[in-house]
Parts: structure tokens; sequence; C-alpha cells
């Protein structure tokens, strides 16, 4: 019997699949599939938590265009995109690159740099605000000791988003640079060899054979990296809960602050949406583009 | 020869260097937690302390109620990651390894699932959460309570399945070969017996692939726990730090030594099981 027959006659045998795979479907239907169906159809009304709600077209959507506030904070975000993104991952390929050097000792280097990416946001939130503290923080001490003026990291407004950010990127570098390392190792060394014996030297070989070869690699971290950006708010609300004068507030954070401290749950599930369009679209390209990374 | 030998040492010392350098607020977070706050305050700054005051650990310990903290962390990651486990590895099985009408479907529904943030559907999460029926004063309409608001099981229940985890078993359980199946059928063994006794046995690895990146994912945990909790004595660990201001203002000894507490736990496990971790890392992003 071969074995294509063998599964027709197995076809539709299993009904005991349908109860191994309840809990993990209910679940996901409930928390997350509905919820996605449900914020959008929130985004119409007038939903307060209080009184019913009721369906206003795209009120809710008007408001945003003339909300000063979420329209900072859709600015703040683009910011944070794109002064996290480029240096995380040109940090992160550059680490992996010297990590990947045979002889460089790095399993401990290596372990190093990835330690920030498994502590909590809060903690190294907390241990940066004690780095950017005014006037006993390490930072400003550098600074003076170099014979610069000190700084007020976090409570000056045209610093503040730029603290952020650069925490942000220390903290993304060892992630990238584990991605970018499973990618240097899957290169073939043939390659190198073959370009050795052309006579093509290491930063030859760098740019036309260790680049594109990473190109799957980098193509994901930049795509993994604008959805995570898109989503960035821990950190905003622990070190300066979008503050100094809205300088810091992000998109989730004006969301977090509509729905659970003022109850404006309609309202907030209209900057919900505008999230997920956002994510859906970079998804898609991703798609389109993305499917190049399978043949690598 | 030794020339490229000491150029290698070179390089190697300013690998370690640079890793140090990297590490320096993780340093100061140590040294920090060892000071005494007039010490802190000092305009002479010195990286270590004069006197090493462990006790700093046991004070910032005792304001606030960080054992109830710990023991709230403890509980809600050791549960979710317990129950998601077996929840995610036997859908993960059913996927990979059963026939069933509409499977693949099922499955494509959930792969939409992998572009959903959490952030973007936190507001109808945590209004399914105040509408559980019959729980927290609420009646068989889920009106008139606050359901699972501020209790473990809405901590818990909304993060035990997750797509994403359900793929790292679906992706295993596939690179298993269809004559196993076939002679466990022969055999006369069922379906359930065989991931039992045979799937479980030898899929060690990705189990505690997925434990491990759970468990730090869930003990790092920070906006749900901030959503859903309001009392002092369902706070976690994350939630407390980040709220842990004392009246003497910021006591950044007692703060750091908390930080150490609450970082340690995820990175000895980390440090011990690195290869687990990082090889889940690597599935979802290099693998697809």
């Amino acid at each position: 019997m071969s074995s294509k027959t063998l599964l027709r006659k197995n076809h539709f045998k299993d009904p005991v699949a349908y109860l191994l795979i309840a809990p993990f479907y209910l679940l996901f239907l409930y928390f997350i599939f509905i919820p996605a169906v449900e914020v959008v159809m929130y985004s119409f009304t007038d939903f307060n938590m209080f009184a019913p709600k009721h369906f206003i077209g795209l009120q809710n959507y008007m408001k945003l265009l003339k909300d000063d506030v979420f329209l900072k904070s859709v600015k703040n975000t683009l910011i944070y995109l794109v002064c996290t993104i480029v240096p995380t991952m040109a940090l992160g390929m550059l680490t992996a690159v010297v990590m990947n050097i045979k002889w460089v000792r790095t399993k401990a280097a290596r372990t190093l740099v990835f330690t920030p990416y498994i502590v909590s946001m809060v903690a190294v939130s907390m241990v940066w605000m004690l780095l950017y503290d005014p006037s006993h923080g390490i930072l400003n001490r550098i600074l003076q000791s170099l014979g610069m003026s000190p700084k007020e990291w976090l409570l000056d407004p045209k610093w503040a988003l730029f603290s952020i950010i650069m925490m942000s990127i220390w903290k993304g570098i060892g992630y990238n640079m584990i991605i970018f390392l499973a990618g240097l190792q899957g290169i073939p060394q043939d390659y190198y060899e073959a370009a050795d014996v052309d006579g093509a030297g290491k930063w030859h070989q760098f740019l036309h054979i260790t680049i594109p070869s990473l190109a799957p690699a980098t193509f994901f971290l930049f795509v993994t990296g604008i959805i995570a950006s898109f989503n960035v708010f821990e950190q905003v609300n622990v070190m300066t809960a979008g503050g100094p004068v809205n300088s810091t507030t992000t998109v989730v954070h004006q969301i977090y602050l509509r729905a659970f401290t003022e109850f404006k749950m309609g309202y907030a599930s209209a900057q919900s949406v505008v999230l997920l369009l956002g994510v859906v679209l970079i998804t898609l390209i991703n798609m389109k583009f993305g499917a190049s990374k399978h043949k690598a | 020869m030794t020339q490229t030998t000491a150029k290698r040492w070179i390089v190697q010392g300013l690998v370690i260097a640079f890793a140090c350098i990297f590490m320096l607020p993780f340093i100061i977070m140590l040294v920090t937690s060892l000071k005494s706050m007039a010490e802190i305050q000092s305009p002479a700054f010195q990286l270590l302390p004069r006197s090493f005051l462990f006790s700093n650990y046991a004070e910032a310990m005792s304001q606030g109620n960080w054992p109830r903290y710990f023991l709230n962390s403890v509980t809600v990651t050791t549960i979710t990651v317990g129950i998601g486990i077996i929840i995610m590895s036997v859908a993960g099985f059913a996927f990979a390894r059963l026939n069933f009408a509409g499977r693949d479907l099922l499955f494509l529904l959930s792969l939409v699932g992998l572009m959903i943030p959490e952030q973007v559907i936190m507001i109808p999460v945590f209004m399914k959460i105040k509408g559980i029926p019959f729980a927290g004063g609420n009646d068989v309409w889920g009106d008139g309570g606050t359901g699972w608001l501020n209790t473990y099981w809405g901590l818990i229940v909304p993060h035990l399945a997750h797509p994403f985890g359900m793929f790292l078993f679906r992706q295993f359980f596939l690179g298993f070969p269809k004559e196993l199946d076939e002679a466990a059928k022969v055999d006369g063994c069922s379906r359930l017996r065989s991931f039992f006794s045979m799937y479980i046995p030898l899929s060690l690895p990705i189990f505690a692939t997925v434990a491990l990146l759970k468990t730090i994912n869930n003990w790092n945990q920070y906006t749900w726990p901030l959503i859903i909790t309001n009392s002092d004595e369902m706070k976690t660990v994350q939630l407390a730090l980040s709220m842990f201001k004392s009246e003497a203002g910021l006591q950044w000894n007692y703060i750091m030594a908390s930080t150490t507490l609450i970082a340690l736990p995820m990175l000895l496990l980390f440090i011990f099981l690195q290869k687990y971790y990082v090889q889940g890392i690597v599935t979802s992003g290099v693998k697809g």
C-alpha cells in the first residue's frame, strides 16, 4: 500500500484531534481572534464603560485627526522607529560578525551582549533612570569630567525621547546579534574559500558574500523591528510616563491613557485600529517580499 | 606565528572590554545596590562601594510587600507555563500528526493570530476578563461585577495559549518520520498513547525551549498586570518595581537591590539553559 492511499484511508480518522486542539483553539478564539474583531467594532462606538454604547460611525476617527496629542504620539512613535531600527541592526550585525570569528573567545562575550534582552524592560528602565539621574547618574558625571555641562536627560523635552531611544538600542542589540549569528553560521565556508582563491580581500568578501547572505535575517529583523516599534510602551510608561509635555508619549501609551485612565474605550479602540492597520500593512509587505527568505 | 597570537590576544581583550562597557548599566546596578544613600549622593564618584552593604537587600525587601509580589509572580508564571505547555503541545501534535476535517483552515486561522499584537487588543481582552460570568459578582451575562479583574485567573488565563508556542511544537513534531506513527499503529498503540510514550520523551528539547521562552516572557510581563490589577496584594514583581518609590525620594540603593532580585532568576535560568532559549529565538527568526 502506498503512503498516499494510507493517508487517504486515514482521512477523517482522528476525531480525538478536536479534543486535543479544543483548549488551545477556544482560548485563541476568545482572547486573540474575537478581540481583534471587537476592537474594530468598538472603534465605531462611543463606548466608555459606564453608559450603553452607541454606533457613531467615523466620529472617533475624525476626532483622531484633530487630536494634537495623538498626532504627537504618532510622530514620536515614528521617530522612535527610525532612530532605533537602523543603529540596532547595524550594531547587531557588527557584533555578530566579530563574535563569529573563530579564534575570538566569544561564549562569555556573547552571553553578556545578550543579557539586556533577557532582563525585563521594567528592570532595565529602572537601571537607566539611575544612569540618567541628573545629579548622581553616571552619564552626567562622565559629561562633567569631560568638561561638558550636565543634562536633564529624561526631564528635558529635547532629550527625553532620545534618552529612551538610546536605552532601547542597547537592549535590542543582543537579539539582533543572535539572529545575525544564525544567519552567518548558515553561510557555506566554500564561498569564502573560493573568494580567497580568487584573491578577494576581506572587505570585498564582506560586501559581496556576507551582506547578501544575511539579507533574509536583515529583512526579518527589519519587519519585526518595525512592529515592535509600533508597540513601544513599557519603557515610556516607566521612565517618563509620556512626559515632559508629551515629548515621549507613543501610540500605545495614548491607548493606555485613554482606555484605562479615562475609560474612553471607543476612542482608544480607534487608536488601536490605526495601530492594527500599520501592523497588517507591514505584515502584508513582509508576505509579498519576504518569500525569498525561504530560498536562502 | 607569535605575532598572530599576540594580535589575537589583543582582539580578544578588546572584545571582552567592549562587552564589559556594554554591561556597564548592570555593573552600576550591582554596585549601587550595595552603597549607602549618602555615598550615592556624594559628588566624589567611586565605582566600588566603600563598604558593601548587603543589608540593603533585606531592607529593600521589607519596604512594601515584596514576599507577596514574588509569590504572585512565581504563582502566575508557574501555572501559566505549566498549563500552557500542555495545551500548546497537544494542539501542536494534533495539527502536525492527526488528520481531521478542517485542519488546514483552522491552522491558517491561528496563523492570523500571530500577526495581532497584544497591545492592539488589550481593550477587548480587558472587557472579556471583566465580563466573565459568575465571577467577581457578575451575573450570568457577565454584568454587574468585576469578573476576573484583579485576580490570578485574569493574570493567567489570557496567556495560556499563544499560536507561537503551538507553532514551535508543530514544527518539531512534523520532523518525526511518518513510519513511527504507522509502526505504533500496527502495534496497536493509540494516538494518545503514542503521544505520551513516544513523542514526549523524544521531544524534551522543544518542551524546554517553549517552557523557557514562556517563563521569561511571563516573568517579565508588565503591561497586562498594570491594566488588570488594582490592589497592592495582586501586584507582580515588575509592577511593584515600576512603582517602587519611597517617601524619601528615589532610594536608588533599594531600587537597584530589588531590580537585581527580579532580574537574577531569569538570568540564571538563561545562563544554564542558554542553548534551548537561543534555539527558540533562532527558530522563530530564521527558519520562519
